[in-house]
């Protein structure tokens, strides 16, 4: 936004190279995860006692775990879920934070208060608080996980939307729109939503983010992905009790696949918001 | 400003009356509850409904709430069964473990974030400021426990220079300034880590925006050597609104002491929470909440309060 000034416009819409570095490792990482256990042949909820605890080889690619598990499987599909979970926990974050926000932006007066009176209440609760409570209560199912995420997360998207809502609906379209008669529900969801399309998609980008790094949190703590179910998250926080066996391999892989799975998503985020 | 100050604290109450509300009925809706907790596995379902009747679980919500506020407001904050003591006292001895673990992170984020940020900025573009600001970004989106984890592997199991978690070394029972320090060392570092790269993000977009202001074109004109255009007249300006970005990361710095307490085994605030979670230990968890709570909007007002300090031009009215 503030290079901008200095720079012809062409520039802005173009994509940078760390944006585009994301973008790649986005689309490797989903196609290897989604590709992956299928072409290469390999199970990763095989047990093979025999070879637990095998360091990376030709068979094993990344060597295997405490109970023989072929790891480059179980990091393929931990990859499907933590990716699937960080996708979806963000879109019912977005959904519920775009519809609260934009009714409240759209509708003003006290009803806007009262909203944000909420909001503001939520937020003097730590995030992670109401993650782990909830998460607690509702462990079990992928579901319930990608909800409990969701549901948490949704006050930074509200927020959002509402201050886009908020200039939007003095904008002539709204006008024009009530003028013909269409309903507020109608010119809310028609006309207002897509037209904070850019703030949307920006903020679902960084949500995917956060969203992947709350499973491994919760993962960590043992209330995430459930066993035998890999996830990259649960993949780390056992990996952390496996060094003391001496597998060092199995530390690096799944943290890795984190760190540069977040990272892509924040850096299109990151070049989705300097070019709207 | 004593009126605005004022204002502010009344216009908390409402907030914090909402926090207890959101929590109580939270914590009511979890299945087992605390009287199956405390009851143990063993226990036939009559110990477990003399226990609940005993705590008054099963009385309406709403009376249980009432009785709950009603003692919050003469300072009681609840007892916790399963740990047989009063919460109050079981936050009293957590907290400030975690406020100065909170403390040590914010001082050590802000040391780092606010330079690197003015460097960034008076450099920017340059190789150094593009490298920093992969390396922030990379930081920003670290997976904490990751972070922590091979900060113990490195400094405290290959190099053996800091200890691998705890308040202080085992046997001492004196309060130890030096050993304190080691302790805290690394649960500091992974509390501060992501803090450090938002705010050092931040620091720098706002430094760029303030030097690119006609009164700092104006100050480089007029001959001021570049460290005085820097941190007497853009520094100043910048610095404003980060003010607030400090009050609200409050929340977030709890949330992150959960996990760090936990790899650290860090006797705070955080590790008492997910405690009292796994142990379905309701009072101490609406107690925590409540002070947390209480904590993060004091945090926002003095936020709002030192903008004012710090930028004469904000009347409070």
């Amino acid at each position: 936004m503030t290079e901008a000034a200095e720079e012809p416009r062409s520039r802005r819409l173009r994509i940078t190279f760390v944006a585009a570095l994301g973008m790649l490792w986005i689309a490797a990482a989903a196609i290897a995860c989604a590709a992956g256990p299928s072409v290469l042949h390999v199970n990763a909820y095989a047990t093979d006692v025999a070879h637990a605890y095998d360091a990376p080889s030709r068979v094993h690619a990344l060597g295997t775990d405490g109970l023989g598990r072929d790891e480059l499987a179980r990091l393929l599909q931990g990859g499907r879920i933590t990716l699937s979970v960080g996708i979806v926990a963000a879109l019912v974050s977005m959904f519920i934070g775009t519809v609260y926000g934009a009714v409240s932006g759209y509708y003003g007066a006290w009803l806007d208060t009262l909203l944000m009176r909420v909001v503001d209440v939520l937020l003097s609760i730590p995030t992670l608080f109401l993650l782990l409570l909830l998460a607690a209560m509702f462990h079990g199912s992928l579901l319930a996980l990608m909800l409990v995420i969701g549901a948490t997360s949704w006050l930074g998207p509200a927020r959002l939307v509402r201050g886009e809502v908020l200039t939007l609906k003095e904008r002539l379209f709204v006008e024009a729109a009530r003028s013909i008669g269409a309903a507020n529900s109608r010119i809310i969801f028609r006309h207002v939503v897509p037209n904070a399309a850019g703030t949307i998609v920006t903020t679902t980008t960084f949500m995917i983010a956060s969203a992947m790094l709350a499973e491994t949190a919760l993962s960590y703590l043992g209330i995430g992905v459930r066993a035998p179910t890999p996830s990259w998250g649960n993949l780390l926080s056992s990996a952390q009790s496996d060094i003391f066996a001496g597998a060092w391999w199995l530390i690096g892989p799944p943290g890795l696949a984190i760190l540069l799975s977040v990272c892509a998503f924040n850096f299109v985020g990151d070049w989705l918001r300097e070019s709207t | 400003m004593l009126q605005f100050v004022l204002r502010r604290l009344l216009l908390a109450i409402p907030t914090l009356i909402g926090v207890t509300i959101v929590t109580f009925v939270l914590l009511h809706l979890a299945p087992g509850g605390p009287a199956l907790a405390l009851a143990g596995e063993k226990a036939t379902p009559q110990q477990v409904a003399i226990i609940t009747h005993e705590l008054g679980l099963d009385r309406p919500w709403p009376q249980q709430y009432a009785i709950w506020l009603s003692a919050l407001l003469h300072g009681d904050l609840g007892f916790s069964y399963i740990r047989q003591q009063p919460v109050l006292a079981l936050i009293a001895e957590r907290l400030p473990q975690t406020l100065l673990l909170m403390g040590t992170a914010i001082a050590a984020s802000i040391a780092v974030a606010v330079p690197l940020g003015v460097y960034q900025a008076y450099r920017r573009n340059s190789l150094f400021d593009r490298t920093a600001s992969a390396a922030v970004f990379v930081a920003w989106s670290m997976p904490t426990f990751w972070f922590g984890t091979l900060l113990i592997a490195v400094f405290a199991v290959t190099l053996r220079w800091l200890p691998v978690g705890g308040l202080q070394t085992i046997d001492t029972t004196a309060f130890d300034w030096p050993s304190r320090f080691a302790h805290l060392t690394l649960p500091a570092a992974t509390l501060a880590i992501v803090s450090m790269a938002g705010w050092s993000r931040y620091v720098r977009g706002s430094m760029v925006e303030q030097l690119r202001e006609d009164y700092a074109r104006t100050a480089v004109a007029k001959g001021l050597p570049q460290h005085r255009v820097l941190f007497r007249h853009t520094l100043r300006n910048a610095i404003i609104p980060f003010i607030t970005l400090l009050g609200g990361t409050v929340p977030a710095l709890f949330g992150g002491a959960v996990i760090t307490e936990q790899i650290f085994a860090y006797p705070g605030m955080g590790q008492l929470f997910w405690q009292s979670a796994t142990d379905r230990d309701y009072a101490t968890l609406l107690g925590m909440t409540v002070i947390t709570a209480v904590l993060v909007v004091l945090g926002n007002l003095m936020a709002d309060v030192l903008y004012g300090v710090f930028d004469p031009r904000v009347r409070y009215d």
